[in-house]
């Protein structure tokens, strides 16, 4: 199985400077993502897995692709952990299927 | 909104960049309440359609546009109102709404949580129903509207109550405050009474004058208390956060007038786009233009956008200038000159420095005139932040 990353629908966003504010309707709270975060964020579409956000990770850095995926895996739970992504697990299915 | 420093980084990104994040939409300026102090004239002269609001929305989106706020008139006259809203949390909008509310039941409430509204402001003039019916012209308007306010508390909503303060209900402010703390809910206390949109200025002699706001300024509760809740405590977000209520403030407006043409417009319900609802010039129109095209392009955008502080010709050079909350668009209705003094502020500012322990302040322009400031007799500083001018 795979995991499928997908940003809260409840939540308000906008990207300033290729970093994403993010604005929780029910209690205003504001989060700022730097730009490594903010690309996961781009990429918790429900479409892409965490291997292949992990793969936009490694090219943008350059940067082995075990290496990125032990952070995008770091960062995914913490992003989860605060209610911002919800992440369900499904057989892998190409991006933009 | 508070000061800390993500949104102060925030906020001047947007200023620096004029990004239009802060957006204020008139959806109709039909109303069901006949308020005597309102500043509209509540036809419909050609309002802008389903699609073409939705296209507007698309414009924003594209433009950076994060807040949204929906006010009108009254917005739930608009059967398209939950089809819009749905629209803008699609595009991934912060949706916030300005209602009088007399037609939020149970199941709009509902649906205002499921759509992820962020805030819901509400008019309430008074807690004494003879009083708040009466600037209304609705009757039993205060009991439906405060029933609503029951309606979206349940529904766990953020509601805040706005008061604006005239002749008529000046004296109950207290009774205000107690209802949103016993509601609690945040509160604002608003002295604007702002000209009618076709420049007629009759509604101005319902302001209460400076000296009968004295009550007002000088009030113990509201200067020894909050009038909202405690902000939620940054927490430690991924990188970082912060709590936002409503207003931004920020560093970055220190040297311009205010958000207006810098990082916050007005839209009308006829696609008319100006710095802000003040400031009822268009810089163009949405039927015509695109969106971008305006905010970027239009010299009335970017003759606001040029103001500073200063090099304001009269108002810079005014000794009590830190106690004044000059509003540029009032600067415009009221004295004829964006970058000029009006009475009204000079007047507010004069006894705002008194209250601060300034003896005998003079503004610059009743300087300039000869006139002398307000004679008070107060000589303590009192604090009060919530009340807008």
């Amino acid at each position: 199985m795979t995991l499928f990353p997908e940003r809260n629908p409840k939540l308000a966003w906008r990207e300033i400077d290729s970093e994403a504010v993010i604005i929780s309707p029910e209690d205003s709270h504001v989060h700022e993502l730097n730009e490594t975060a903010s690309i996961i964020w781009t990429n918790a579409d429900g479409k892409h897995s965490v291997d292949e956000i992990a793969g936009v990770i490694a090219a943008r850095y350059e940067v082995e692709l075990p290496e990125a995926k032990a952070d995008v895996d770091e960062l995914i739970e913490v992003l989860s952990a605060k209610g911002l992504l919800v992440a369900s697990k499904r057989a892998g299915a190409p991006a933009g299927a | 909104m508070p000061n800390t420093p993500i949104m102060d980084r925030l906020v001047r990104k947007t200023v620096e960049r004029h990004l239009p994040w802060n957006v204020h939409i008139d959806l109709t300026y039909r109303c069901n309440e006949r308020c005597v102090h309102c500043y509209l004239d509540h036809h419909d002269y050609g309002e802008m359609t389903t699609r073409e609001v939705k296209n507007v929305l698309d414009q924003l989106a594209e433009a950076g546009s994060l807040f949204l706020t929906f006010s009108g008139g009254e917005i739930f006259l608009r059967p398209d109102l939950f089809e819009l809203i749905a629209y803008g949390r699609g595009l991934n909008f912060d949706v916030s709404l300005k209602t009088n509310a007399l037609l939020i039941d149970e199941s709009r409430a509902r649906r205002l949580r499921e759509l992820g509204i962020r805030k819901i402001q509400i008019s309430i003039y008074s807690a004494d129903a003879a009083i708040h019916d009466a600037i209304t012209k609705v009757p039993g308007s205060l009991v439906r509207s405060l029933r609503a306010v029951q309606f979206l508390l349940a529904e766990g909503l953020q509601v805040k109550l706005a008061c604006p303060l005239m002749k008529q209900n000046l004296a109950g402010f207290r009774e205000v405050q107690l209802l949103a703390e016993e509601l609690g809910v945040p509160y604002m206390l608003d002295l604007t009474i702002t000209p009618m949109m076709d420049g007629g200025d009759g509604v101005l002699a319902l302001r209460s004058s400076a000296t009968e706001l004295l009550q007002v300024l000088q009030d113990q509760n509201l200067n020894s208390r909050a009038c909202t809740p405690p902000e939620t405590e940054p927490k430690p977000a991924f990188i970082t956060g912060s709590s936002t209520s409503s207003g931004i403030e920020s560093s970055a407006y220190d040297d311009i007038p205010c958000s207006a043409g810098h990082n916050s417009c007005y839209i009308s319900p006829y696609g008319d786009v100006s710095p802000c609802v003040q400031m009822p010039k268009p810089a163009g129109n949405l039927r015509k233009q695109r969106f971008d095209e305006i905010w970027y392009g239009s010299k009335e955008m970017q003759r606001v956008r040029a103001v500073r502080e200063s090099q304001l010709p009269l108002c810079s050079s005014c000794s009590i200038r830190g106690y004044c909350e000059r509003c540029p668009g009032l600067a415009q209705m009221e004295g004829g000159d964006l970058l000029g003094a009006y009475e009204r502020a000079c007047e507010l500012a004069e006894m705002n420095a008194r209250l601060a322990g300034i003896e005998n302040p003079i503004s610059a322009m009743h300087l300039e005139s000869g006139l002398k400031g307000v004679q008070s007799g107060i000589t303590q500083r009192k604090d009060l932040v919530q009340v807008s001018l």
